[in-house]
């Protein structure tokens, strides 16, 4: 497996077009050597030109495109060694299981013994093991899908692994089982994994790292849990967790900031800036209280979400909507005035709705 | 190695073109020529080889020494497009109700009804002949337009039959349902809902039986006599022992052009996308 | 106008689709069905629409016989899961065909596509067709053609399962003032969801191999699941079950050292029990019962944390998106107080206190 570089990489497919229109906008990204990697966004977001670029089906307007050091930009898709799984799983239905997974072998000439040990090695982690004779035709929807996961995982030369949204076809209820079986096996093998995906869930259980995409750009790079906790932008902090992020508009007082006439203290100092500064925190960290304290400020309920074990309150503060994400046996507050706590070092500050500083 | 696979693909594709076009070819200049000019070698360049004259033409179109293809024209185009629209009819709702509906007699399903359908296609005419003159014959219609019309359609409902099935059993019987949540019953939910969304495979079959209906000969040749002919027996009958090749050239051009009218125009609306992508 | 089932079961090939279900369904009530897939939610909603025969069993309305009445007669309206719309007519057309297969006016048509289009957002979508709209956009128009109508029983099979979560969780809020003045309308939605079933739901229906087990308010069921079925069906991650046994004050779970017995167990006979405890009454400790990580999964804004401890397997729900590496040995706290006890065949015994609660429970 392989180091994929992207250096100064942008594609625009209409010729000529000014750089603000370009479906990936000019980017230096760095894919490392056995980690996955997860590229998440609306659709458009440019997420299947970064991928089409890194498998050779686009050559990017600008920029190299490097294996290992190597530069692959003008190479044609087979000759950059990577394995491909699709939407729809990719298989020779005439085919055993054993024969498809044999197959890209045979077309290198490998001798019989070591595609066989190698056939049976890949078989037994997808547990096909017992179902190597079978015909492929005759498996179902997810046990394809492995199929063609365990084609580009016998190869020992592979330098990457591109997953195009390979659950989409899938089940629901085959879904959590496949998605757990393709993390066991790439933690298992350890390939370099680059996966698209327009679901969140399985971005995150699957990657090591996200990448979120939204026009063109990668507008935050990290793991869940710094995407979850500091989203760089409102729009990763309303497209990471549910339900999303609150954002409120917030005013400079004399000493920091303050919310609805009241002081709102924070971990970090307040912006200097002219504009209007928000302030995200997750509906998670929002705590109904009892007895005044510092960042408590009275609020009004408006609506209650049961979801089970846990309920969402929807809560008006200082006129603002303000979504709270509390356990079901904290019930919810018997009076129509009550007490709301932003703890501190959970409040983070957006101007022009971007991550200003972190604290 | 890389260069040569083009010129190589080109040169295939070059003589399989001639091996198409040539009889046209030969039947395009045959039609200008008169006597002589037959009878002088395989020659194909007008004004330079050979003096080219519209007698064939003439000919066809009640010249002297010629025949009238205008008349067996007609009733061809009468049999093909009322065989053709009856097939369509027929065939659609038989194709509809084979797509959604259960049946079973016996051991027979859905799938034993349409290969029954198109096994007909699979018995030689020679077999059906004889059957469909004797009926022809009880019923009166030997010799007439219905009859040969009645005839055509025998022959091409399997096919109607056999591409609409496949085509509706592509469209999502959740349309059908919704359509008669919405009101309609299976009839209504059928004209307003599917056919609607038909129109692709329609146009398949549409061509299929004008393709097959208007190049029938042999049951237009065993079923008709003096009363009617179609344009096939027309063109054959002109084959006599001096074949008047010119003649025959511009009759049998005259006789394929409304289907290469109706392929150009089918192919131009596949390739507007009409026809692929009406469904999803 | 209000549905009643008695009974209804249905077979093929040796599976029960439905099974002996009987259920009253009320106007003005929003029913949320809830099971696995190939629970016969489904088939459930088919047959009441007239899409399918059952074997046996009854179903009237208002109780004058409706089994027998044909679909185009049952002023039923169904959003399936796949997006259906009529692929050759434009989103106007869509909404507008049930309106005019009813014989109404051209003025009220136009009247009920524009507001039925614009309570859905779609108003500046009229002209396209369905294939040049997203999934979500094919599912609004859908949605439109169900209002349009002002049908008298509204069906939705997991309308929102096959879009991502994002609009899943836009379409879910917006679901319920959509229809909440349906008037007296019979809406029934089916979901695999349980936070989904708990949201949208005034009466929730449990579903499992084609019975209903049981039915009634959200907060009853979630509080006291009949059976052990029932508490995994309505969890989601579905809940931990394991065996134990409570002998005088000792209470022993999951073969793990014995415990005093929690008061909400108290008086429970001495004997083998099955308990239930929910993922989000099980968290990582310093110290407590050890196990391995098995696997680690994200949802929303919690991440589950499956771990065997011994033989048996647990799943942890916890707040907030953290990175668990897989193999890694935990703690976990098991909260007693939480417990749920259900009898050796999966009945329930006794369940945890509920809390307060404003409105409705207790």
């Amino acid at each position: 497996m392989a180091r994929l570089d992207l250096a100064d990489v942008g594609h625009s497919y209409v010729p000529d077009a000014a750089e603000e229109r370009w479906a990936l906008k000019p980017l230096r990204l760095t894919f490392e050597d056995a980690r996955t990697y997860a590229l998440v966004g609306p659709s458009g977001c440019g997420k299947s030109t970064l991928l089409g670029i890194l498998s050779g089906l686009v050559t990017p307007s600008r920029g190299r495109v490097l294996f290992d050091g190597a530069d692959v930009t003008d190479l044609p898709t087979k000759a950059r060694n990577i394995a491909q799984v699709f939407q729809f799983p990719v298989i020779y239905r005439s085919m055993t299981v054993y024969d498809n997974l044999a197959f890209p072998l045979r077309c290198r000439r490998w001798d019989r013994a070591r595609i066989d040990a190698k056939v049976r090695q890949v078989a037994e982690a997808l547990d096909l093991g017992g179902r190597l004779r079978q015909q492929a035709r005759r498996l179902t929807a997810d046990d394809k899908q492995l199929i063609s996961l365990g084609r580009g995982l016998v190869r020992d030369d592979v330098a990457a692994l591109l997953m195009d949204e390979p659950l989409t076809t899938i089940d629901p209820q085959l879904k959590f089982t496949l998605r757990r079986k393709i993390r066991e096996i790439t933690e298992q093998f350890r390939p370099t994994v680059i996966y698209v995906t327009h679901d969140q869930y399985e971005a995150m259980s699957f990657a090591q790292e996200l990448l979120v995409m939204d026009g063109g750009r990668v507008v935050q790079q990290g793991t869940p849990e710094q995407l979850f906790e500091a989203p760089s932008s409102t729009y990763v902090g309303w497209f990471i967790g549910s339900p999303p992020m609150n954002f409120l508009t917030v005013e400079h007082a004399r000493e920091g900031l303050s919310l609805g006439g009241r002081p709102l203290a924070a971990a970090w100092d307040a912006p200097q800036v002219t504009a209007r500064p928000q302030v995200g925190i997750r509906p998670e960290y929002v705590r109904i209280v009892t007895e005044p304290g510092a960042n408590t400020f009275p609020a009004r309920l408006r609506g209650v979400q049961d979801h089970g074990a846990q309920r969402v309150l929807e809560v008006d503060l200082a006129g603002q909507p303000v979504r709270a994400k509390v356990p079901r046996e904290d019930g919810v507050p018997g009076v129509e005035e009550f007490l709301v706590h932003l703890p501190r070092t959970k409040i983070l500050p957006y101007v022009d709705g971007r991550l200003a500083t972190l604290p | 190695m890389p260069r040569l696979y083009p010129a190589f693909k080109y040169t295939v594709i070059a003589l399989w073109a001639c091996f198409v076009a040539g009889p046209f070819m030969w039947a395009a200049t045959t039609s200008f020529k008169d006597a002589n000019a037959v009878q002088g070698g395989a020659t194909y360049l007008p004004w330079l080889q050979y003096e080219p004259t519209a007698t064939g033409w003439r000919n066809i179109f009640g010249g002297s020494g010629g025949v009238d293809v205008l008349g067996p024209f007609l009733n061809s185009a009468l049999v093909t497009v009322a065989a053709s629209a009856i097939s369509l009819v027929l065939g659609s709702l038989a194709a509809y109700g084979l797509s959604r509906f259960r049946y079973r007699a016996g051991f027979v399903k859905n799938s034993d009804i349409v290969f029954f359908f198109v096994s007909q296609r699979i018995m030689p005419p020679v077999v059906l002949v004889v059957p469909f003159f004797y009926l022809l014959q009880v019923a009166g219609l030997l010799d007439t337009v219905p009859g040969l019309v009645i005839v055509t359609v025998a022959l091409l409902l399997p096919i109607a039959v056999w591409v609409m099935v496949d085509f509706f059993n592509g469209i999502p019987r959740e349309i059908d349902e919704m359509a008669m949540l919405d009101g309609c019953n299976p009839l209504t939910a059928f004209t307003r809902a599917i056919l609607p969304n038909s129109l692709p495979g329609l146009t398949v079959a549409a061509m299929f039986c004008a393709v097959f209906g208007w190049n029938d000969f042999f049951f237009a040749f065993r079923l008709t006599f003096t009363e009617i002919q179609t344009l096939p027996q027309a063109i054959v009958a002109l084959n006599s022992s001096i074949p008047p090749w010119w003649t025959l050239s511009a009759a049998a051009l005259f006789g394929i052009s409304p289907l290469v009218l109706l392929a150009i125009w089918v192919e131009r609306y596949l390739s507007k996308g009409n026809l692929s992508g009406a469904i999803r | 106008m209000t549905l009643h089932a008695t009974g209804l079961s249905l077979a093929a090939d040796g599976v029960d689709h439905l099974k002996e279900v009987t259920a009253t369904f009320r106007p003005g009530r929003l029913h949320t069905v809830i099971g696995r897939t190939l629970a016969g939610k489904t088939t459930l909603l088919r047959v009441l629409a007239g899409l399918q025969r059952v074997d046996s069993g009854s179903l009237t309305r208002d109780g004058a016989d409706f089994l027998r009445t044909p679909v185009w007669r049952r002023d039923t309206a169904m959003v399936y899961q796949q997006f259906i719309n009529y692929p050759h007519l434009d989103v106007r057309d869509n909404v507008a065909f049930p309106l005019r297969r009813a014989g109404l006016a051209r003025e009220e048509i136009e009247r009920r596509v524009e507001q039925s289009l614009a309570r859905v957002g779609l108003a500046e979508f009229k002209e396209r067709r369905p294939s040049q709209l997203s999934g979500g956009q094919q599912q609004r128009v859908a949605i439109a053609r169900a209002l349009a109508r002002e049908a008298s029983i509204l069906l939705f099979d997991e309308p929102f399962a096959n879009l991502d979560y994002k609009l899943r969780e836009q379409l879910r809020e917006e679901f319920k003032t959509l229809f909440s003045d349906q008037g007296d309308a019979v809406v029934i939605y089916t979901t695999t969801d349980p936070a989904e079933a708990m949201m949208l739901g005034d009466v929730v229906l449990v579903m499992h191999e084609g019975r209903i087990v049981q039915a009634g308010a959200p907060h009853e069921v979630f509080d006291r699941p009949a059976t052990t079925t029932v508490a995994r069906i309505v969890n989601d991650p579905p809940m931990n079950v394991f065996p134990g046994r409570i002998d005088g004050d000792l209470i022993t779970v999951a073969g793990l050292p014995a415990g005093g017995v929690p008061g909400h167990l108290a008086g429970l006979a001495d004997g083998a029990y099955q308990f239930g405890l929910r993922a989000t009454d099980v968290g990582l400790a310093q110290s407590g019962v050890e196990g391995e990580v098995t696997f680690v999964e994200i949802s929303g804004s919690e991440t589950f944390v499956h771990a065997v401890a011994g033989q048996t397997p647990f799943v942890m729900q916890i707040e907030g998106i953290h990175d668990v590496a897989l193999g890694e040995q935990v703690f976990m706290r098991l909260r007693p107080e939480r417990l749920f006890a259900f009898d050796e065949e999966g009945a329930l015994v006794r369940s945890p206190a509920c809390e307060t609660v404003l409105a409705g429970g207790r």
